[in-house]
């Protein structure tokens, strides 16, 4: 019952279409099984003057008083019937297509919104190529098997069951000897499609690992390269090439046995039904037209019942695949119970006593962190890697959610703020910003559409991008990405302080976000954005101990927990972690007489 | 992951040395081939002879009354159906080879052709796209090969088979068959290229789909922190929306198509009904020639489309095979000649017994280098590096810093001019030979998945864990990997994605010293660990390097203030040379670099105190 919630939620307005097309698709197998019984009328009927086995409402068309009329009229009847047949038939398949497309469509928006609503932690462990897959094949594979393999099913099933009809009207011990082999055959075909599962998923992995190989081989080539290491990828890829056509070879060989077997057995029953037929023709028990259309119903029943099995021994692949759908729809998106309170951010944060661990670690990132940062302040926060510095960027924007403690903005919990709201007014630029495949005007613009073109290039020069972009040969219309140019860490970073600079906000973040721009260019950008910048509270994380000493306040992070906090003065006062740091960057003397101590 | 847009192919004229190549490596297994298609051949065979058997049932044994011939009936019958059987199951298996057979050699030379072609190659060509030709590509083409080629066969010796049959036994209700014919085949190649053509838009909006969401996935932290998810979901929907138009439509054309053909074969059964019966009713034909043909027309259809299909895929496969063997013929710009291949081997056979020591002596002589899209950076450079000297690389973007350590590396060759190694132009010994002498660490580490072990001992496989641990523990990674709950067996992910940018800089450096390179090159390769770490890998390194040449690139100048030399480039040229100490003294363009660093006023304050 689960299950079958799970295979019809997906259609949602859709089940009328649904229901159409397989109204016209019984109708289409009732019409096929009418066929035959042209032919049988033809032969039986007009030219032997025995019983026709055609419905009434049909025979009563085809009365004429000659041969030849009578002739001629069962071929237009049966061209004409035909044509019905036909136009049915298209129209079922366009309002197949219809719907089908329709399903498609409505479940790659659904995942897309979903996916863009899942939580920050969600993302930080879900493995891409994973879930790119779940949202392309998997909706593929459901898009089949309702478009496709349902109606197959149910077209199956309605032609075996016409057929069984058709036929019992002429002779029903016939009937019955054409069904004796038949669920065999269905049988058969459901074992084996059942257990070929497992080795079609073994090739499908061998091919992605071989399909890994190439990818990271390709995009590692200067590893490869350096480390003069190609036989070694080579070796490697054949060996995994070969592992995936040994899989192959394996799936063949079953492939073969059961295709090869199967029409064996499947003409074992043609051999049985024929021979009886005949036996039964000569004892005159059937007339020569209908022993035809036997032969005509014989594969109406057979065929089909192959490839029911085969259907419904697939089945389980659109169950795995719907399972691995409802994994990514049943996680609550990041926005359920988001408050709707939007109240104004002036640029006021305070940490107070803020605690953050994730639930699978067993310690805290961030311990009883308290501080305190004015409109228009700029705090440094300085600390090794791994000791909190990102964690408590991302509660600041609740990418992450604290479970101890509280932040405010202009004294309200952040909890109680619109996450979005939230976001708008707080701007990041982070050290791996990530660029859409757009052009880089698109990628500058994107916070601020309207921006007129004059402040896009003078965002773009503040940002000392301008001069890199010039030099592309598409200038600002360069695309990003792969069908563009890979743009170098620092020129990433930025285009993040260019898109920054169109959209005045309260509160800026920079997460050790110049740390791949040189030096000179460094300066250069933090002189402009003081003055862009004046009045926005600023927090900044870096290595570079320099730009932290500019702030008015710094605080040093380290294991989670505030050790040192002050202004550049008086934490050098303190002599404590910051002042070292300092000492190692600036010191020059310093720093030769340590490592003359070092290399002696 | 990438997703590449695939782009739009023209169907061109057939192309005969695309298929030459191609075919020709069909040639180690002909066996397969032939085999595949005799199977074919019987099968069509068997598909023609079989009407004809329940021919001979209706007029030899139902219409004589007599079960006399009930035997021969049956025993036709077991033939056929173990035929069938055998048919089947070899043309299944022989096909299937072939298949595999040919998408592997066609994988086999691409990839090891990749792994020959220089870097610039790189610089052109995304990832995306040869992934669609490793993949995509080299299946559809030999897809087509072998399934193909052998329905191929089977189509039009089923076709030809039935067309002289027919023709001999009744000629005149063979023209009345085969006048529909032309249509058939005319409508089928009609449909068949509209609807490949529909499908090719629904792949091109697929793979547009999939990186979209691929976009959406790896962009999350972005887009979350931006909020443009309602943005992004607007232009998602607008290739969703177009995936649905396009699909509908090709699924319009295939809706019509089955049908019409269908329908046409109807109306040359009612032909055969008319003309059939009368000729029936003056007993010119029996009822078993009615049935024969009336079955015959039957068994037309699916050849008929079959073909239509496969011939419409032909013009498909011909691009795929031109891409590929335009991969697995282009000539790498960088190789080594055949005289050095011979004496030093190449990438895949190193020949270590023939190699000499490599020491480290590195020189720039009269170097010009373009890239290709001919922007000039370097130009008459020179330079001399003793071996065991350690070089640290200073200057603006675009200086020239890379460039000169991409030449060393032989990632990219002197435009003129020549480098020599130890005295020799590097071009006198193999690419192997340098590179396997080669430390090289980048600013973007590139991780393989697998454990931080495997990571680290890619550089010397042979690495024990001893020595794994030791270099890490010199730069300072152990640290933080003994803090993992698998240690060293820590699982980096794809591309390394489960660490950060620092700790995957450090592994990488960790794999470089394990190979115990002579000549080792830091490209920013520390510029996201944090300044502590950093000093301490510092001191280590002071260490490390004893012996080897080294070459470092730094925008953080506290890294490089102990170099035996420090470099300063300008547009390719070294405006300034000599030790730290040296340079500021000189209080030019390094003095003005370095003391950048610390301009502020809070230093102009603390001067004051």
């Amino acid at each position: 019952m689960k299950r079958l919630k799970q295979f019809f939620k997906w259609m949602k307005g859709n089940k009328r279409y649904y229901l159409v097309a397989s109204l016209l698709l019984i109708s289409l197998q009732y019409f096929r099984t009418l066929t035959p019984l042209f032919i049988q009328h033809t032969i039986d009927t007009i030219l032997l003057g025995k019983e026709s086995n055609l419905p009434g409402f049909i025979q009563n068309l085809l009365n004429a008083d000659t041969v030849q009329k009578q002739l001629l009229l069962i071929a237009v009847v049966y061209v004409l019937f035909a044509l019905m047949r036909v136009i049915i038939m298209v129209i079922r398949r366009f309002v197949n297509a219809f719907f089908t497309e329709r399903i498609a469509y409505n479940m790659r928006n659904t995942l897309y919104k979903k996916i863009q609503n899942l939580s920050f932690s969600y993302h930080s462990k879900a493995e891409t190529g994973d879930l790119i897959q779940r949202c392309t094949t998997d909706v593929e594979t459901y898009r089949v098997f309702v478009g496709e393999q349902l109606i197959e099913i149910l077209r199956l099933i309605f032609l075996m069951g016409f057929s069984i009809m058709q036929m019992s009207r002429m002779s029903g011990r016939m009937t019955l000897i054409s069904l004796v082999i038949t669920p065999v055959i269905f049988g058969i075909s459901f074992i084996y499609f059942l257990k070929v599962k497992k080795i079609f998923k073994k090739v499908e992995e061998a091919e992605a690992k071989m399909t890994t190989t190439i990818q990271e081989s390709v995009t590692g080539i200067r590893v490869v390269k350096a480390f003069a290491k190609e036989k070694v990828e080579i070796d490697k890829f054949n060996g995994n090439s070969e592992v995936y056509m040994e899989e192959q070879y394996k799936l063949l060989r079953l492939m073969a046995i059961f295709w090869g077997g199967t029409d064996f057995i499947i003409f074992i029953q043609y051999c049985l039904t024929l021979s009886i037929g005949i036996y039964y023709s000569v004892n005159g028990v059937l007339d020569p037209g209908q022993f035809i259309a036997f032969l005509s119903y014989v594969g109406m029943i057979v065929w089909p019942m192959r490839q029911l099995g085969r259907i419904v021994g697939d089945f389980g692949k659109t169950t795995v695949a719907l399972d691995r759908l409802d994994e990514i729809m049943l996680v609550d998106s990041e926005y359920v119970n988001d408050s709707d309170n939007k109240p104004e951010i002036t640029g006021l944060v305070e940490f107070k006593n803020v605690g953050f661990q994730f639930d699978d670690d067993d310690k805290p990132l961030l311990k009883n962190i308290s501080f305190k940062v004015n409109k228009g302040e700029s705090i440094a926060i300085v600390g090794k890697t791994g000791s909190g510095k990102s964690t408590l960027i991302n509660l600041i924007i609740r990418l992450l959610d604290n479970q101890e403690g509280k932040i405010e903005f202009d004294g309200v919990d952040i909890k109680d703020i619109n996450k979005k709201h939230l976001r708008e007014n707080v701007g990041i630029i982070m050290q791996e910003p990530f660029l859409y495949s757009r052009t880089l005007y698109d990628n500058i613009s994107i916070m601020n559409k309207n921006a007129p073109e004059d402040q896009v290039y003078q965002a773009a020069t503040i940002a000392s991008l301008h001069d890199d972009i010039k030099a592309f040969e598409g200038g600002y219309s360069t695309m990003v990405g792969e069908r563009g140019v890979t743009l170098s860490g620092g020129q990433k970073q930025r285009v993040a302080i260019a898109r920054m600079l169109l959209n005045d906000k309260p509160v800026l973040v920079f997460d050790d976000s110049l740390s791949a721009v040189d030096t000179e260019t460094d300066i250069q950008i933090r002189n402009a954005l003081n003055k862009h910048w004046k009045n926005t509270t600023v927090f900044i994380i870096t290595h570079r101990i320099t730009t932290a000493m500019e702030a008015d306040k710094i605080i040093v992070l380290d294991k989670g927990e505030i050790v040192e906090s002050g202004t550049h003065q008086s934490l050098l006062r303190d002599d404590g972690i910051y002042a070292q740091l300092w000492d190692i960057q600036t010191n020059v003397e310093y720093d030769f007489m340590k490592l003359d101590k070092g290399v002696e | 992951m990438n997703y590449f847009e695939e782009e739009e192919y023209q169907d061109s004229k057939f192309d005969v040395k695309v298929w030459y190549k191609i075919f020709s490596y069909m040639k180690p297994f002909k066996r397969n081939v032939i085999l595949g298609i005799l199977a074919a051949v019987v099968l069509a065979a068997i598909d023609t002879i079989y009407p004809l058997i329940n021919k001979y049932a209706i007029d030899e044994i139902i219409e004589t009354r007599s079960l006399e011939k009930l035997p021969y009936f049956i025993a036709f019958y077991v033939v056929i159906m173990f035929l069938i059987g055998i048919m089947v199951y070899t043309f299944i298996i022989h096909a299937g080879q072939v298949q595999q057979k040919l998408s592997f050699a066609l994988r086999k030379d691409a990839f090891k052709k990749l792994h020959e072609l220089p870097f610039s190659y790189y610089d052109k060509t995304p990832v995306g796209w040869i992934m669609a030709r490793m993949t995509s590509d080299s299946r559809n083409l030999s897809d087509i090969l072998s399934w193909g080629l052998i329905d191929l066969s089977w189509g039009m010796l089923m076709m030809t088979g039935i067309t002289i049959v027919m023709l001999i036994t009744n000629l005149k209700l063979a023209l009345i068959t085969l006048s529909v014919l032309p249509l058939l085949i005319g409508l089928s190649i009609y449909f068949r290229t509209k609807i490949l053509k529909a499908y090719r838009k629904i792949r091109k909006e697929n793979s547009k789909i999939t990186g979209s969401f691929n976009e959406g996935i790896t962009g999350a932290k972005t887009t979350k922190t931006l909020v443009l998810e309602k943005e992004n979901f607007n232009d998602f929907d607008g290739l969703t929306s177009n995936m649905k138009r396009h699909s509908i439509r090709a699924a319009m054309f295939a809706g019509l198509y089955f049908p019409s053909i269908l329908f046409i074969a109807t109306i040359a059964t009612g032909l055969v009904i008319y003309y059939g019966g009368m000729d029936v009713n003056s007993d010119i034909i029996t009822f078993g020639m009615l049935y024969l043909f009336i079955a015959y027309i039957s068994s037309f259809f699916e050849p008929v489309m079959q073909l239509a299909n496969i011939l419409a895929r032909f013009q498909q496969a011909q691009a795929s095979a031109e891409r590929l063997i335009d991969l697995i013929e282009k000539e790498p710009e960088i190789f080594d000649t055949k005289d050095v291949v011979e004496k030093y081997g190449d990438a895949i056979n190193f020949k270590k017994e023939n190699w000499e020591e490599l020491i480290g002596d590195v020189e720039f002589k009269n170097v010009t280098f373009k890239y290709s899209k001919g922007e000039t950076v370097l130009k008459d450079f020179n330079l001399h590096v003793k071996a065991g000297q350690n070089i640290a690389l200073v200057g603006q973007t675009g200086a020239g810093k890379s460039t000169i350590v991409n030449l060393i590396c032989r990632f990219y060759e002197p435009t003129s001019g020549e480098i020599l190694i130890d005295g020799r132009d590097y071009k006198e010994r193999s690419i192997g030979w340098l590179h396997d002498n080669l430390g090289y660490v980048l600013q973007s580490p590139h991780l393989f998945s697998g454990s931080i072990l495997e990571n680290i001992r890619y550089g010397r496989p042979d690495a024990t864990i001893e020595e794994v641990i030791y270099a890490s523990k010199l730069v300072e990674a152990d640290n933080f990997i003994v803090e993992f709950k698998d240690g060293y067996d820590t699982e980096v992910g794809e591309g390394g994605t489960r660490l950060s940018v620092g700790q995957k800089q450090l592994i990488s450096f960790a794999r470089a010293l394990i190979a115990n390179p002579k000549i080792l090159i830091l490209d920013e390769a520390t510029s996201s660990v944090d300044t502590k770490t950093e000093k301490s890998i510092q001191r280590a390194i002071k260490i490390v390097l004893e012996g080897r040449t080294s070459f470092v690139i730094a925008h953080r100048l506290s890294t490089i203030t102990s170099s035996d030399s420090i470099l300063v480039l300008e547009d390719g040229k070294i405006i300034e040379e000599g030790t730290h100490k040296e340079l500021i003294k000189l209080e030019k363009h390094y003095f003005k670099l370095y003391t950048n660093q610390f301009k502020s006023k809070v230093i102009e304050e603390s001067k004051n105190e």
